[in-house]
């Protein structure tokens, strides 16, 4: 029987952060989740590392986490962190009286925000409306990408004997006479369920907390409350712009690379699995963006999503916006099952400081005294130079050092020797975010690498201007070549499983160039390739 | 500027099919262009209807149907027209309007349709022995390991082989499909001598990307004169050497018959004098200007050519004309959940509905203009690329608008 010390529930960025504490202090850990990492809140996000100026007024201690954890972020995770800066307006329409009380709550947590002039802030970010913004700040907020940090995570942890099971469902906890003995999972692609042995499990499930909280038989105060997120293709804005005022919807701008994400709404939902949206929720955020970068609408939008934040609900607790962004860590022994544990709420910002915490508890059980050095050590080391010079021969400028950060350090050799090697494959798979099929093969090997999509969230293949209008095709195709079998579908269904998720992201804002772009996927994939089966014989 | 007695807007298929055949009225005609056109991204294959037999199913559509207003007559003369511009361009063309014929596609599944190019024509693969797929080596698109394993399922009873050639010309990285056209114009005889060490027979067939030049038969006459095995084309990912030979074939044909082709001249609206057109208001680099016309066809295409824009939700908008855009209204009418089902997407119906002359009309079904003329995929009220009639739309409506 498979055996760990802690099993570790969810691959989240909570999740993950735990298991790379518990690895780094000597504990033996094995993650398991359900679907692919980072599949809740972890990346369905704005992917904004807060400064803590966001919770200045509402929550003074969340924000003084934050601003220490934003700090700590950079340092440890450099290559997943743009430190574009972020910038605080106040809108016409906004309360003059929220601004002051706001400039002290900064002050009080020890976050810097500096006043700058309007035309400053028009220099700066040159697109603000003219009209409406009438005061600017300037703050240490921050890009940072959920996906290249949680595999960065992962890495690290398995540096230190960590291990993760992606595609693989707690179906059960065990417990022998209240003390927990192990949990029983489900292999989502064969179906094969089987026990893990383990001292101690951790609930990092995040919005699906209060799910696996029942399996043990307890109740867990978790509300997954959706927000909703618009990208756009264009980088409209140069930092992180806030609207300064009581938060609310759409009021947060965030740019990645040469995109910006635009949200976000918020909304109870009964099922964390429910990331839909809607054309009201598009438009909504539209028309409240539009009230900061008046020409908002000019942009094409790249695609929507949603994901629900795990908001924690002490019992008899405030829901929705009201509710604190704050985390809980509860020891189960008080509800009468020793070894188990539940760590809810909280963000991503602050994941790091989470998974301290939580460690800190597992290993005062465990009798382990090592402290935690997750703050100190970088998550990775850095690409030598001296590998991205011989990369450059064969990428375009511009996608080797995102190669690079995507893959660290030795995978990022074992691509520029394959594209030494074989020509072949150096062919560009993804021409918008420039991947190369040496990358999509190194990634294909490895054992988290079932379905397109996972080499997507890895790659980025498909994520950038044409959503997959050509490189769905070739990407299914290096999975044939690849012999890559873990399911039993063919490549066809592959191809059509990864159009239908774009189109997901796609339907609720199919209107301006997103139509053009659509009418290509369609002509390409129905006609050209005749996915569907067509006409008749 | 003396008026045009036909002036045209876009160069996709139905633009040019609707030059060509005013130009063979006897017409003097003006074809105005912006950006290359919707052909580089097509299959080449013109696609008539979704049904075993075309021509009959064809009879029982809705009312508003585009082939309705048409009828078959002309969609019949269109087709033969259409194959007598190609050949005259040197680019053979098969079929009829009665059947399909299977295509292979880049993917292996199979693609039919009823105006096939010759070099796609797969009819006979049914009765081959064995069937080699050829891959380039630097070429990228083309894939052999899934194409097999998807054509399979159709012929499991078939021997396959895959084989990759070494054509040292290509080189390069990123080679697409169109790349290699180009590269192998005038080097056709490395790529014979490459496929004759298959030594396919002639109950063999040899299937290879789309890559035997960009300009009528002539590399592939060159090619399969070589051979014993058939050689058959698959369809691309764009831009696709066959689309584009396609196109090529159309312009040479104009240009040949002298048909004015102004590039780069973005139609920005229409001069209107009551119920008559008079022009239409080209924008290029430095100026405006007006070319005045007696008959404007309209064909901008639908949301991928920019003939039919939507900036806001429920509010497609005919740019040139202001011409009244018929679109399914809200959410739930606009699109399926499912991107590819067994259903029409809503948004592909958005279109400007015409009388049986193509020209568009108003909520009373009263012609708006006495000489405008929309036809291709600006068109309303149907799915051409669920229901497969695109091609035949385009080429249909077209010859209609060019002969009334």
């Amino acid at each position: 029987m498979e055996k760990t010390t802690v099993v570790v529930i969810g691959g989240g960025a909570t999740g993950l952060g735990i298991l790379r504490d518990l690895s780094m202090r000597g504990v033996k850990a094995l993650l398991v989740e359900k679907n692919d990492l980072v599949n809740g809140a972890s990346s369905r996000y704005h992917g904004l590392l807060h400064s803590g100026g966001r919770y200045a007024v509402k929550d003074q201690e969340a924000a003084k986490e934050c601003i220490i954890e934003n700090q700590i972020m950079r340092k440890i995770g450099k290559s997943c962190v743009e430190p574009c800066g972020g910038m605080f307006t106040r809108l016409d329409i906004d309360d003059p009286a929220y601004e002051e009380l706001w400039v002290k709550g900064c002050a009080d947590s020890g976050i810097e925000a500096k006043p700058i002039t309007l035309d400053e802030a028009f220099r700066l970010e040159p697109r603000l409306s003219r009209k409406h913004v009438k005061s600017a700040y300037l703050v240490p907020d921050a890009a940072v990408d959920g996906f290249r940090m949680a595999w960065q995570l992962v890495d690290s942890s398995k540096r230190y004997g960590g291990r993760v099971k992606t595609y693989t469902e707690v179906i059960g906890v065990e417990n022998v006479n209240g003390t927990l003995s192990g949990v029983k999972v489900r292999d989502q692609f064969t179906g094969e369920e089987y026990s893990i042995a383990c001292d101690i499990a951790v609930n990092a499930a995040g919005g699906w907390a209060g799910f696996v909280g029942k399996l043990a038989g307890l109740e867990i105060g978790v509300q997954p409350d959706k927000g909703t997120l618009i990208a756009f293709n264009q980088r409209i804005v140069n930092h992180v712009v806030n609207r300064l005022h009581k938060s609310s919807d759409g009021d947060i701008f965030v740019p990645h690379g040469s995109i910006t994400i635009l949200g976000t709404s918020s909304m109870s939902i009964p099922d964390p699995e429910d990331t839909s949206t809607s054309r009201a929720e598009v438009e909504s955020l539209l028309k409240i963006g539009e009230q900061t970068f008046e020409d908002l609408r000019d942009f094409r939008i790249l695609r929507t999503f949603a994901g629900s934040r795990p908001l924690y609900i002490p019992p008899g607790g405030a829901v929705g916006r009201s509710a604190s962004r704050g985390f809980a860590i509860v020891d189960h022994e008080q509800d009468g099952l020793k070894g188990f544990f539940t760590i809810v709420g909280g963000k991503f910002t602050t994941y790091r400081l989470m998974a301290e915490k939580m460690c800190n508890q597992i290993c005062a059980k465990l009798g382990n005294t090592t402290p935690c050095r997750t703050a100190d050590e970088p998550l990775v080391e850095e690409v030598p130079q001296a590998d991205i010079d011989r990369a450059r021969k064969f990428f375009p400028s511009y996608g080797v050092n995102l190669a690079a950060t995507r893959l660290g350090v030795d995978r990022f050799k074992k691509v520029v020797e394959r594209l030494e090697s074989d020509p072949e494959s150096r062919e560009l798979v993804c021409e918008c975010e420039n991947v190369t099929r040496a990358e999509v093969e190194e990634i294909c090997k490895d054992d988290t690498s079932f379905i397109v999509n996972d080499v997507r969230r890895r790659t980025r293949v498909g994520m950038g201007t044409c959503q997959g209008n050509f490189c769905a095709l070739r990407a299914a195709a290096v999975f044939a070549d690849m012999g890559v079998e873990s399911t039993a579908k063919d490549s066809l269904t592959r191809m059509k499983e990864f159009l239908q998720g774009r189109w997901k992201g796609i339907r609720p804002v199919l209107l301006g160039r997103t139509l053009r772009e659509t009418e290509m996927t369609r002509a390409i994939y129905e006609l050209s390739m005749n996915v569907t089966g067509g006409a008749a014989q | 500027m003396k008026p045009f007695d036909v002036i045209v807007v876009g160069s996709g298929l139905a633009g040019l099919m609707a030059a060509a055949t005013a130009l063979d009225c006897g017409q003097r005609v003006a074809l105005l262009t912006y950006g290359s056109g919707s052909l580089p991204l097509a299959s080449g294959a013109i696609d008539i209807l979704g049904a075993q037999a075309p021509d009959v199913a064809i009879k029982s559509l809705p009312a508003h149907h585009p082939y309705k207003k048409i009828g078959l007559k002309a969609l019949d003369a269109a087709t033969k027209f259409f194959c007598e511009v190609t050949a005259q361009a040197d680019l053979s063309y098969v079929g009829r309007l009665s059947a399909q014929i299977p295509i292979v596609t880049a993917v292996g599944t199979l693609k039919y349709s009823c105006l096939v190019p010759e070099s796609m024509d797969a009819s006979n693969l049914i009765n081959k022995k064995k069937v080699y797929v050829v891959e380039l080596k630097g070429l990228k698109d083309f894939y052999a390991a899934m194409l097999v394993d998807n054509l399979k399922k159709h012929f499991p009873d078939k021997i396959f082989n895959v084989a990759k050639l070494d054509l040292d010309f290509l080189g390069g990285r990123d080679i697409t499909c169109m790349d290699a056209a180009q590269l192998i114009t005038g080097n056709e005889q490395t790529l014979a001598d490459g496929l004759k060490t298959l030594n396919a027979t002639d109950e063999d067939a040899i299937i290879i990307p789309p890559i035997l030049g960009l300009e009528g038969n002539t590399s592939r006459t060159e090619v399969k004169s070589q051979l014993r095995a058939q050689i058959i084309e698959t369809t691309c990912l764009p831009p696709s050497p066959p689309g584009i030979r396609l196109q090529r074939a159309f312009i040479k044909y104009l240009q040949k018959s002298g048909v004015r082709i102004f590039e780069s001249s973005k139609v920005v609206r229409g001069v209107v004098e009551g119920k008559k057109a008079t022009g239409v208001v080209v924008e290029n680099a430095v100026r405006e200007k007006v070319f005045p016309a007696r008959k404007i066809i309209l064909a901008t295409g639908g949301f991928y050519s920019g003939g039919i824009t939507m900036r806001e939700f429920d509010n497609p908008i005919e740019p040139v004309f202001d011409i009244p855009v018929f679109f399914p209204q809200g959410e739930d009418k606009w699109s399926n959940p499912q991107l590819f089902s067994d259903k029409p997407q809503g948004f592909a119906m958005t279109g400007i509905f015409t009388d049986e002359n193509l020209r568009p009309i108003d909520e009373h079904g009263k012609a708006l203009f006495d000489n405008v003329h929309v036809v291709g995929a600006n068109l309303g009220g149907s799915d051409f690329i669920f229901e497969r009639s695109a091609g035949g739309v385009a080429i249909a409506s077209a010859y209609k608008s060019a002969t009334v």
